[in-house]
């Protein structure tokens, strides 16, 4: 009788302590269960057949998988664990969750070829892609809850980004489509990689040089402000690729007319109409953010370093911008991100990229070159987006943290 | 010493300051005050060139303030503002040190500068030296606003309704402290208020501003002796004009002498006498109440229920009504009887005498 009282909620307070963890564990579960885990295919073209967990893991791996489930599970109620130390569990079994996934796909892709024909080809399926982004959601949850510093975060991202990539140096993905996908782009991959990143440097560049100072002046002239909000606004309305379209016809014209500009490569396709369309989207977000940046600094603020005899420079540099530099950097990672993701677009008026990737496997219906392409479109977003975040934290000063 | 000639500002049609002419000698204490939108904080701000004025000439010292570099002007002068404004990213030590740093004073001599203001603000160095601005309470805050505008030690000092957005409780505190700092330094000061009872707290001159014009502009009891109109009149208030004065009245100025029980002259005066212990501390009253039954009454002697020369005659007049008592003893720093003030002595003299 007093066992049945000990697991009654009325005195031990909520049952479930944690229902983020909950949901996201019962969403794994459900996934793992119904969707597939890796598809099999005869060769490139052709579309994979669909295999379960159970069955593309060995019985330990899924075993494990299901073992570090229970322990989440037991993570999620208020007891037996203290909340504290389920949140400490949890950044340590979600991880493993995800190692052990990806290891798994790897493993299955390995064993599965050795006695296929050659073309066969074995790729992630939506269950694996469930495997990895519910345990990364666990994490960030866990984080939060913890209100871990970011020294403690970086560390730890920094150690489960190293774990992954020692996966990866392993060689035990080699098997997979995708990872066959670069060996045949081998050569193409690292070049259209630092493309994609040279055209988001070159837009971005211009963008801030442009973007804060025009933050500056909305802020400082509200006569300027309506109009220069109006044509900013209109350019973030035209499509991604109306407007790269748009450029290419001016741009080529200029190319021709004036052989000096073309020789340094501008012309209607290629990277310059990509790297203007790239900087006109940059523009709001940073505009936008400078602006509300310097316009979160309190009047008085401004009114008492004036009234102390500070000069309008020291205002700006010592008072304004500290103050407002967070907003401007929160501005920044929006359209580092969003510019990421537009280059993409970039490689279909020939910018190239790993858009690239993704257009040429859209053509030839290889989707796994599309993922070969998207991936790491994805994953450097993530990383643009962590970095940057980072950053913002570190930029708010210490009085306001 | 600061003195406007003619200062007027005009906004398009609307003249908000007309023609004010009006001098702060060195070391006193003036306050703007008048009823909301008068054109104080104007004024005021006209003084550190945040707003340029139309016409007419602002000297500080011997110098026309238009004659000098404006920031240079504006580091001669402090400036303490109801919002305070303190920069919400540097710590209490910083936000003081923001004009020696401007002078380029050496690192040795802020910090120093620093602990004494802090210690004259009663700041707790250890505690507060390193703190942000949203880590500290409002009298806290204010403090250092004042602290700040003092750091340099600039001639004169502008404040505008400084104390307007702090409780009661802290502002009385915050303008003790105020008048204290002034008795130390002698600074000039130029204090914006709309509150009468401060003014007539803090100032040795009164401006009365409306609608941008001065009405009067004298010492504290000439103003409510002698009211230059019906404006002023009025602003004083009638209700508590007698309390009002009292409170430009000091307990050394009604003091008389106490007699002590068993001396010569207890027997013959009426009323009440003093026990006093032996280091000459009041401990009982005998008599000193309304009634004549409450004449053969000891009264223990608290420290609340005592004056000291520097109260106003206010506030020993309150504590004579709260505590029921025709007369209060007067004691010096030390609690030794120094003499008494009566109920028949504020009655028996006219506060505007
Ligand atoms: N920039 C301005 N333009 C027009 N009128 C102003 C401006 N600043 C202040 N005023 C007007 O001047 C008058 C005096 O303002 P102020 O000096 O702030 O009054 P207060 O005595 O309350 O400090 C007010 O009526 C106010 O509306
Ligand atoms: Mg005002």
């Amino acid at each position: 009788m007093s066992e049945e009282r000990a697991w009654h909620p009325r005195r031990a307070g909520p049952f479930v302590a944690n229902r983020v963890l909950l949901v996201l564990l019962a969403a794994a579960l459900m996934g793992v269960v119904l969707l597939p885990f890796a598809a099999m295919a005869p060769n490139r073209l052709m579309s994979g057949q669909g295999v379960n967990v159970a069955v593309a893991l060995l019985p330990w791996q899924w075993l494990s998988l299901a073992g570090l489930a229970m322990v989440l599970a037991l993570c999620t109620l208020a007891r037996p664990f203290p909340s504290r130390l389920a949140r400490w569990l949890t950044l340590i079994i979600a991880p493993l969750w995800l190692l052990l996934a990806l290891y798994g796909l790897g493993d299955y892709a390995f064993r599965t070829l050795q006695d296929a024909s050659p073309a066969a080809r074995v790729s992630q399926g939506a269950a694996f892609w469930i495997l990895v982004f519910c345990p990364v959601l666990m994490i960030i949850d866990a984080f939060q809850r913890l209100g871990s510093g970011l020294a403690v975060r970086g560390f730890y991202t920094a150690a489960l980004v190293a774990m992954v990539g020692a996966l990866f140096a392993s060689g035990i993905f080699d098997g997979l489509s995708i990872m066959q996908e670069y060996a045949n782009n081998r050569d193409t991959f690292a070049a259209e990689f630092l493309t994609h990143l040279r055209l988001v440097g070159l837009a971005l560049g211009p963008a801030l040089l442009v973007g804060l100072p025009l933050g500056l002046l909305a802020r400082r002239s509200p006569s300027a402000r309506g109009p220069l909000f109006g044509v900013l606004n209109f350019f973030q309305t035209i499509p991604s690729i109306a407007l790269f379209a748009l450029l290419v016809a001016p741009l080529s014209a200029l190319g021709e007319a004036l052989p000096w500009l073309k020789a340094l490569g501008v012309g209607g396709i290629g990277a310059a109409p990509a790297i203007i369309a790239l900087i006109m989207y940059s523009l709001l977000p940073i505009v936008r953010n400078t602006y509300a940046g310097f316009a979160g600094v309190p009047a008085t603020t401004i009114e008492a370093a004036r009234g102390m005899g500070m000069t309008a420079r020291q205002i700006l540099w010592r008072v304004e911008v500290p103050l407002a530099l967070p907003v401007i950097l929160s501005g920044l990672r929006i359209v580092t991100v969003q510019a990421i993701g537009l280059t993409v677009v970039a490689a279909l008026i020939g910018a190239g990229g790993l858009g690239s990737f993704i257009f040429q496997g859209l053509g030839q219906y290889a989707i796994d070159l599309v993922m070969l392409g998207a991936v790491p479109t994805i994953a450097l977003a993530v990383v643009a987006d962590f970095l940057l975040q980072i950053l913002v934290s570190l930029s708010k000063p210490a009085g306001t943290r | 010493m600061i003195e406007l000639q003619g200062l007027t500002k005009i906004y398009g049609d609307k003249t908000v300051v007309d023609d004010i002419s009006l001098r702060v000698d060195s070391g006193e204490f003036g306050v703007l005050i008048g009823p909301s939108g008068c054109g104080k904080s104007t004024t005021l701000r006209m003084i550190n060139r945040l707003i340029p004025a139309t016409h007419g000439r602002i000297l500080l010292g011997d110098d026309d303030v238009t004659q000098l570099p404006v920031e240079q002007l504006r580091r001669r002068i402090g400036y303490a503002i109801q919002s305070i404004g303190l920069f919400p990213h540097w710590s209490v030590a910083e936000n003081i040190a923001v004009v020696p740093g401007l002078l380029k004073w050496p690192k040795s001599r802020i910090d120093e500068r620093v602990d004494e203001l802090m210690g004259l603000f009663h700041l707790d160095v250890g505690e507060l030296r390193d703190k942000y601005p949203h880590q500290l309470s409002g009298g806290q805050a204010q403090r250092v606003g004042v602290a700040r505008a003092l750091a340099a030690d600039p001639e004169v000092l502008l404040m505008d309704e400084p104390f307007g957005a702090v409780d009661p409780l802290t502002r009385e505190v915050l303008q003790d402290e105020l008048l204290r700092v002034h008795q130390h330094t002698r600074k000039t000061i130029v204090f914006v208020t709309h509150d009468m009872d401060e003014a007539l707290k803090l100032a040795s001159r009164i401006a009365l501003l409306n609608t941008g014009r001065l009405v009067q502009y004298d010492r504290p009891i000439e103003l409510l002796t002698r009211p230059a109109d019906d404006f002023v009149r009025s602003f004083i208030g009638k209700a508590d004009l007698g309390l009002k004065l009292l409170s430009r009245r000091w307990v050394h100025q009604y003091q008389q002498h106490a007699t002590l029980q068993g001396s010569p002259a207890a027997s013959t005066q009426a009323g009440y006498t003093w026990e006093v212990d032996a280091t000459g501390r009041p401990t009982c009253l005998h008599g000193g109440r309304l009634h004549a039954e409450d004449r053969q009454q000891h009264t223990e002697v608290t420290q609340e229920w005592s004056a000291t020369p520097d109260m106003t005659m206010k506030e020993a007049l309150s504590r004579m009504v709260w505590f029921r008592v025709m007369v209060l003893p007067v004691i010096d720093g030390e609690g030794r009887l120094i003499g008494e003030v009566t109920m028949h002595g504020v009655m028996g003299q006219q506060p505007c005498a």
